[in-house]
């Protein structure tokens, strides 16, 4: 175990790597997680339209109208994403950081996720998919933007998936505006997701859309061979090939860029909601 | 030495058109004891005398006037607001504007332990 968490019974529960960057646990507060909104110039209405909105993330006591509040996984909060009723909604929180060493960085969180509890019935496949991305840009001299990006496909229409997917192609960059200095791309379409090689995950529902059940998962990262290394959720561990990324060549303002987004869409019309109870950010600097 | 009091805005429309019935998303803030919304117009609005209720619920599904009204503003940049305590876990806004009236707004929910 890390010495930094030995004895600390809310840090034993993670393997961080020698030095912890931040440790968020949401009963303290929002700890910089915001929305995550498009670039735009001049107006609102110049945003891509998908980043128009996606929804500001919140302090849940985990309130259910049947059982009441279960509270967070140790505590009282969890930080709550939640979309929109509308079939693929997003709801994207992201914490925006920079780095001082291009080392090995790690992420752990525990979540948990479900659909609105707005049926009696048992919603399994009403929420699409989670995840968790990084958007990073090397320091002095930088050659390339890239953005590791793990997303839990747990259904798609009527059909349960259950699987880990990975991006390695963005959409097409947009000018904003009409000055030339900003631009924009889509990252979190439905296209370009290609399965991890790993087996079929089924992350615990528990039968009805009231009851929670929290995950541990955790992401690795190494900023200075640009590569996405794996991850682990509970007692699934891939350790394969590094996961494919997305490339593109580094833009003007982003250098030492560390950013870390979760985020979660809906299969219905119906919210869909993502908590974490806390994340925990590690590494080698 | 005294404790700061956490605080938090979270703007919970943006950009966004409102006519006939409108409601705010459900947003949670059981940390809270008091609340500000703020709704702004970003365009003047066709037609004018929209209100808005509050409105509070004990699951964010099942809603009910919380007894709280204000007048919604009709001119580019207007602002109107209203202040919220003793809310329990939830709050939204939501009203119905007469068929003639149309308004995109940002609505701001400040919030204090």
């Amino acid at each position: 175990m890390n010495l930094a968490c030995a004895g600390d019974p809310r840090l034993s529960r993670f393997d961080p790597l020698e030095r912890i960057f931040f440790y968020d646990d949401f009963d303290e507060g929002i700890r910089g997680w915001s929305e995550l909104i498009g670039n735009y110039e001049h107006s609102l209405d110049s945003m891509l339209p998908e980043y128009s909105d996606m929804r500001p993330p919140m302090l849940s006591n985990l309130t259910m109208w049947d059982t009441g509040a279960a509270g967070s996984m140790e505590g009282t909060y969890a930080l709550k994403l939640a979309s929109r009723a509308r079939t693929g909604s997003l709801a994207t929180s992201i914490k925006r950081q920079t780095f001082r060493k291009r080392g090995q960085i790690q992420l752990e969180c525990y979540f948990t996720f479900k659909p609105e509890a707005s049926e009696l019935r048992l919603s399994l496949n009403d929420v699409r998919a989670f995840g968790l991305l990084f958007d990073l840009q090397d320091g002095m001299n930088p050659e390339f933007r890239w953005m590791p990006h793990l997303r839990y496909l747990n259904a798609q229409d009527n059909e349960m998936v259950n699987r880990w997917q990975m991006k390695g192609e963005t959409r097409a960059f947009h000018n904003i505006g009409d000055s030339g200095e900003t631009v924009s791309h889509f990252h979190l379409g439905s296209e370009n997701w290609e399965f991890v090689a790993a087996p079929v995950q089924t992350l615990a529902y528990n039968e009805i859309a009231t009851k929670m059940n929290w995950h541990y998962l955790r992401v690795n990262v190494d900023l200075a061979e640009r590569r996405f290394l794996g991850f682990q959720c509970n007692d699934l561990v891939y350790a394969g090939e590094p996961l494919k990324h997305i490339s593109i060549p580094a833009m003007p303002n982003l250098n030492c860029m560390l950013n870390t987004a979760f985020w979660v869409e809906t299969n219905r019309d119906k919210r869909a909601f993502l908590y974490l109870d806390s994340v925990l950010l590690s590494g080698e600097f | 030495m005294v404790a700061l009091r956490r605080s938090y805005t979270a703007v919970v429309e943006r950009n966004r058109l409102w006519q006939g019935d409108f409601a705010s998303e459900p947003y949670e803030a059981a940390w809270a004891s008091e609340a500000i919304f703020f709704v702004r117009t970003l365009a003047d609005a066709t037609g004018v005398g929209g209100v808005a209720r509050v409105q509070i619920s004990a699951d964010g599904i099942r809603w009910v006037d919380e007894g709280s009204s204000f007048d919604l503003p009709s001119s580019k940049d207007e602002v109107a607001f209203c202040r919220v305590s003793h809310f329990g876990g939830w709050l939204r806004i939501a009203g119905t504007l007469a068929p003639n009236i149309q308004m995109t707004v940002l609505v701001s929910l400040a919030l204090k332990e």
